[in-house]
């Protein structure tokens, strides 16, 4: 414990997990059935087969289509009005248990909701990737523009600030941090809500191709999609953070 | 005055929100958005007539199976992950790529693997809620001030002291917050695997659903927001029974 780790033996370390993770799920699948536990390799190799890689590449233009509706969407309602909730006391107590109640609710459980009201297709897709990242986004924001320091308003104030000046260059800055974390917990839960969608509606896109392979117990192709969904978030994640350290490089990440 | 008034807020927010919703299902009609009241008289028939609630139970039973042993793996992965460099750099690779991964995505997989059974639901649950429990253990064993440790030392408590006595009971406020946000995630699994597979309470919300019967739907879900509530109610209690410091910590802070 008390000899920290260089960046690259971290690295190091890491990669080694990696490859004996996989060594051992290759290990164990040599054991079962391909329709069980296919192996590493021939998950891999979909990615490379020329019939199903084309089609995985549609699948996955198509459900960014919802994802960054959905997202958008959720991102546009609800930064403004976490930082109006967050900045006035008064609409803070009022609407914040209502708020907690709601977002107790399992968005899942909405589908049926969805269903109704929206009908199968596209249009509830976005719904639902916008109910499943509109609340954990809205309480980041909520929390970070309550912890904007006082004193720092302050400061704007008696340099004779007006509120609207306050906000655009106290509060604003203050609150990029916090919108990075919505903006990381947000995409997860985004891209978790683009492949529910797809599931529980009618199946579309990477959705419908995880449900054929696992009805054609073709579970190399499935884990091939999941491997893609899980990339995606990877990837967002990786992509935000690169903008936080360049964007954000006055903000020291505890 | 002012604690009159904070009292009030919240009253007077939740008194607006059912108003609108009164407003908004009056206008729209049953088989859209039912309005308050008429979700209230089901809501006392239902309870009545007791089906959801009995499902509910059962499902939260099977749903406390799979959340605890999220809690006994998540829990000591994340401590030692927090106290040894080694384990740190071995398993944060897989805690990024399966904290990503989407539940949901997994289910058609594990379903041919697993059946449709308590097996599913039960590894469903695991699956969604143990990766943040670790990260939430994790990042308390990891913030642990090295001068508790060195006091320890220099009053010679050996490493398992040092371990019962100042590293678990720091972690007490992280175990509860990972428990608590384990529990949401755990509480969204099981209603979406039995959603997914037709049975227990997630049926009741898909069966409703079928027949347009929004009243019906509304006092489902309701009743999930409930539960949520009251249970991580209970474990934020809890967490303050267990370690009363912390919350005086931040207060003065």
């Amino acid at each position: 414990m008390n000899n920290p780790l260089t960046k690259l033996q971290a690295l190091g370390l890491g990669a080694l997990s990696v490859v004996i993770g996989l060594f051992v799920w290759e290990l164990c699948a040599t054991q079962f059935s391909d329709f069980i536990l296919p192996s590493p390799l021939s998950v891999f190799a979909q990615f490379f087969d020329p019939v199903f890689a084309p089609r995985l590449f549609k699948a996955i233009t198509g459900s960014l289509v919802q994802l960054g509706l959905g997202f958008t969407l959720a991102l546009l309602i609800a930064v403004p009005l976490g930082t109006l909730l967050g900045r006035s006391d008064t609409l803070y107590r009022m609407f914040n248990p209502v708020i907690n109640a709601i977002y107790a609710i399992p968005p899942v459980a909405m589908v049926p909701f969805l269903i109704i009201w929206f009908g199968l297709f596209l249009e509830s897709r976005v719904a639902l990737v916008f109910l499943m990242c509109f609340f954990d986004i809205l309480v980041v924001i909520i929390a970070g523009s309550r912890d904007v320091r006082t004193s720092w308003i302050d400061v704007g104030r008696s340099f004779g600030g007006s509120r609207y000046y306050c906000l655009r260059h106290i509060v604003f800055p203050a609150l990029t941090p916090f919108l990075f974390a919505a903006l990381r917990v947000g995409s997860a839960r985004a891209i978790n809500g683009m492949i529910t969608a797809e599931l529980f509606f009618a199946a579309v896109n990477l959705g419908q191709l995880l449900k054929r392979s696992t009805q054609a117990f073709d579970a190399s192709a499935a884990l091939a999609v999941v491997m893609t969904v899980c990339l995606m978030g990877l990837l967002a994640q990786s992509i935000i953070h690169m903008l936080e350290r360049r964007l954000l490089h006055w903000h020291l990440r505890r | 005055m002012k604690t009159l008034k904070n009292a009030l807020l919240p009253l007077i927010g939740f008194a607006l929100v059912l108003g609108l919703w009164e407003v908004v299902g009056r206008s729209l009609g049953e088989s859209l958005f039912a309005p308050a009241s008429s979700v209230f008289a089901k809501y006392i028939e239902m309870l009545r007539e007791g089906t959801m609630l009995k499902e509910l139970f059962i499902s939260l039973r099977q749903m406390l199976l799979g959340f605890s042993l999220a809690c006994v793996i998540g829990m000591p992965m994340g401590i030692a992950m927090g106290r040894s460099n080694i384990s740190d750099a071995m398993l944060r690779p897989w805690v990024s790529i399966f904290v990503v991964t989407s539940t949901a995505a997994l289910i058609p997989i594990l379903i041919m693997i697993l059946g449709t059974g308590l097996t599913l639901r039960s590894t469903v649950v695991f699956l969604a809620a143990v990766w943040y429990i670790v990260l939430t253990t994790y990042n308390g064993a990891k913030g642990i001030s090295p001068e508790l440790l060195a006091v320890g030392r220099s009053f010679s408590a050996n490493n398992t002291q040092i371990f019962w006595k100042i590293i678990l009971p720091a972690l007490y406020p992280y175990l509860i917050t990972g428990a608590r946000i384990g529990l949401i995630h755990a509480i969204r699994a099981m209603v979406m695997a039995e959603m997914f597979v037709i049975v227990g309470y997630g049926a009741l919300i898909n069966q409703s659903g079928m027949e347009i019967n929004t009243s019906a739907l509304l006092s489902l879900l309701l009743t999930l927001a409930f539960v949520s509530l009251i249970a991580n109610a209970l474990l934020s209690q809890w967490g303050k029974h267990l370690a009363p410091w912390y919350e005086q910590q931040r207060q003065i802070l």
